[in-house]
């Protein structure tokens, strides 16, 4: 045991001493979820924020439903809108000269054209800075025309089955002001869904794990090519002690790492992975997924330079079909497949616990984390050695 | 009896009968020798001979295919401790952690032999003073010369006090102040009783170090003896080494017909003739050289050395 922790502590000395494990998988992690933070996170649920806009609209119509479209769009909950109202004439001008977000324009018969079926035209005019804002506001007012067209078509039906007049306007104006019956809710399936944030920060940490464990077994090819393989091989430590000092370097270094860039990234973005004892669980089963494809690679290459290709593959694969840049969707095989992977594995029990789970909901990542860590180390031992392992 | 028992004793190493085989490529054939305690053995042949795969058996990297090892009464496979425990492996590169320093590469290697606490700083100490770089036992090994990190790999092997110590080719690639360095040091390891185990393929150092020296070519010991019984093999042959320009082929090929002369080896610029009674013979060989066109620019008479009886025995030059 004390060769074993020799060749551990001697291991991580040096990593620390060349930076690369610095570099590589903490310092270029964090620096990618900053980057993509800044590219994508803002188009997280509930994090965009809209600018103040402006809106300049006429208002020749007489009726009620023109203000009411108007008032709606002045007083909307999501962003600060500021509605001008000008001559129809002049609202193409007035929104080009004012950089105006949108302009709107009513006709003059728009209330009654509305209420009594007709065909009207409402106008807008995007303004040259239209942004997310305009679209935002177009949005807006096409969902009001549809309430109203709503109002409409239930007058006409109360008409058809006979109802007086007085209440059909009464009804009209119920479907054309009131909310809708049915509301559609983007919720949280079974709250496995991380933000897109939380998504950015757990993938990095998952993808850059799968390099970071490469710092241990496949160690050994470094130190073949440097002749301290020989040395070590020639000293009275137990059979498998070296791997074993190895590949536990690549796992403390795993585990070291990705609850750094966990951490990091949840002060830096804003991201709560939830209890940390079960998150630390997901860590360590991760780790050790990673830690034993590098067995397999370990075997399968013949110089250092060709493991760290066929990790980099590797941890790029795995990575991506996991989910660390942007969700993917399969179905059938492929789906059953992509679940298998530790790194979507990794993400989803982070989503999982994000949400406020615990230890038993998060027992089937868990499960197929270890799976894959058992089978690939299985694996490995039936892999053609091509000379890497000691 | 009393006799045999202490010799028994004396015996660090004992290989017998050792076979590797590289697919169909059998590399080592048949090896069979023994060191005794305070004894420089040599393993002495040209690149490819199979020194370092006898070297890579002992030390108990690779599993021999036929054969057996017995070191310091225990038997050696890759898998042993009790075996290892007693070797001091000094590999043929380079086998020092660039990015520690020399105290650090001894104190790791020094934990893995087993040593610990003040034992092991004492003797970290001494190893650094031996090898002249107690002064710069903190920097990392990176900012060494080669020759201080070849003093080094050295003192990492003897680090623990190994009964057998295991050199592959030390001296190579190293500038001739550090080779003799390194040399000196290997010298005064004999004294301490320690048994070393010495590959190289230069004449001169398995002349000057060991006191046994088994000739090996083709994976096979030659001829196994002290530096006087193995040119005694040759029966007293001197070599002439001929340099100069000319059809050197033609000129070797009229030599051989001279009596007197056992080989003829080279081309381009020189040749090296084996022959019975060399300064008898020299002017003969001279006329009949230039007789052939070749225009000699030194002629040399070497008595017989362990270059001559690689020569002699296996009928090509020991070179490079």
């Amino acid at each position: 045991m004390r060769g074993l922790w020799a060749m551990i502590g001697n291991d991580l000395r040096q990593r620390i001493r060349d930076k690369s494990v610095l570099i590589f998988s903490l310092v270029v992690p964090l620096a990618l979820m900053g980057v993509l933070n800044l590219s994508f996170g803002g188009f997280d649920s509930g994090s965009v924020e809209l600018k103040p806009a402006i809106v300049v609209a006429s208002s020749e119509d007489s009726g009620q439903l023109g203000t009411a479209l108007l008032d709606a769009v002045d007083s909307l909950p999501i962003m600060d809108v500021t509605v001008r109202k000008v001559p129809a004439a002049d609202v193409g001008r007035e929104t080009r000269d004012t950089r105006a977000d949108l302009g709107i324009i009513l006709p003059a018969d728009f209330t009654a054209g509305v209420v009594s079926g007709r065909a009207v035209s409402v106008q807008v005019v995007e303004g040259d800075s239209a942004g997310v804002e305009t679209n935002v506001l177009i949005s807006v007012v096409d969902g009001l025309l549809e309430q109203f067209v709503a109002g409409t078509v239930t007058a006409g039906a109360g008409e058809m089955a006979g109802l007086p007049h007085e209440v059909l306007g009464g009804l009209a104006q119920q479907a054309a002001a009131g909310n809708p019956a049915l509301t559609l809710t983007e919720g949280q399936s079974s709250a496995e869904q991380l933000s897109l944030k939380g998504t950015l920060v757990a993938g990095q940490a998952g993808l850059f794990l799968l390099f970071t464990v490469g710092f241990g077994v496949l160690g050994l090819l470094a130190e073949r090519e440097e002749g301290t393989l020989a040395r070590l091989q020639s000293t009275p430590v137990a059979p498998g002690t070296i791997i074993t000092a190895k590949a536990l370097v690549g796992f403390i270094l795993g585990v070291v790492a990705t609850t750094i860039l966990l951490t990091a990234g949840s002060l830096l973005f804003g991201v709560s992975f939830g209890s940390p004892a079960v998150v630390g669980l997901l860590v360590l089963a991760v780790a050790a997924a990673a830690t034993s494809l590098t067995f397999i690679v370990a075997r399968l290459v013949h110089s250092a330079e060709q493991a760290n290709i066929a990790q980099s593959i590797l941890g790029m694969v795995l990575g991506i079909a996991g989910g660390a840049f942007f969700p993917i969707e399969a179905s059938g095989f492929l789906a059953t497949l992509m679940d298998l992977n530790p790194v979507a594995a990794f993400i989803r029990g982070l989503g999982i616990t994000a949400g406020g789970g615990g230890l038993p909901d998060v027992a089937i990542p868990l499960a197929i984390m270890l799976g894959f860590a058992a089978v690939a180390t299985l694996a490995s031992r039936l892999v053609p050695d091509r000379g890497a392992r000691p | 009896m009393t006799t045999e028992i202490q010799t028994r004793k004396a015996r660090v190493l004992g290989v017998e009968g050792l076979i590797k085989r590289f697919g169909e490529h059998t590399v080592v054939d048949g090896v069979s020798f023994h060191i005794e305690a305070g004894e420089t053995y040599g393993l002495l042949g040209p690149n490819g001979a199979g020194k370092t795969t006898i070297i890579s058996m002992v030390a108990g990297l690779i599993p021999a295919d036929q054969g057996s090892i017995e070191l310091a009464g225990f038997a050696m496979t890759p898998t042993t401790t009790k075996a290892k425990a007693h070797i001091g492996l000094v590999p043929q590169e380079l086998a020092i952690y660039p990015c520690l320093s020399a105290r650090e590469n001894l104190l790791f290697f020094g934990r893995l032999q087993g040593l610990s606490g003040q034992d092991l700083k004492k003797r970290t100490g001494e190893v650094l003073d031996l090898l002249g770089l107690g002064d710069r036992a903190r920097e990392q090994t990176k900012k060494f010369s080669g020759g201080m990190k070849r003093r080094l790999n050295i003192g990492i092997g003897l680090l623990h006090r190994p009964t057998l110590l295991i050199l592959d080719e030390p001296t190579v690639g190293v500038d001739p102040q550090s080779r003799n360095s390194i040399l000196e040091s290997v010298e005064g390891l004999a004294t301490e009783g320690m048994a070393v185990l010495y590959t190289t393929h230069y004449m001169e150092e398995a002349e000057r170090l060991c006191d046994r020296i088994a000739i090996i070519d083709e994976g096979r010991i030659q001829a196994e003896g002290t530096r006087n019984q193995l040119v005694e093999l040759t029966g007293g042959v001197d070599r002439i080494e001929l340099r100069g320009s000319g059809n050197t082929t033609a000129t070797a090929t009229a030599l051989r017909q001279l009596p007197g002369v056992q080989h003829v080896d080279g081309g381009g610029s020189g040749l090296t003739l084996t022959v019975l009674n060399g300064p008898g013979l020299l002017a003969p060989i001279v006329a009949e050289a230039g007789r052939m066109g070749m225009t000699l620019t030194s002629v040399e008479i070497v008595r017989p050395d362990l270059e001559s009886v690689f020569l002699h025995l296996t009928g090509k030059a020991l070179r490079d």
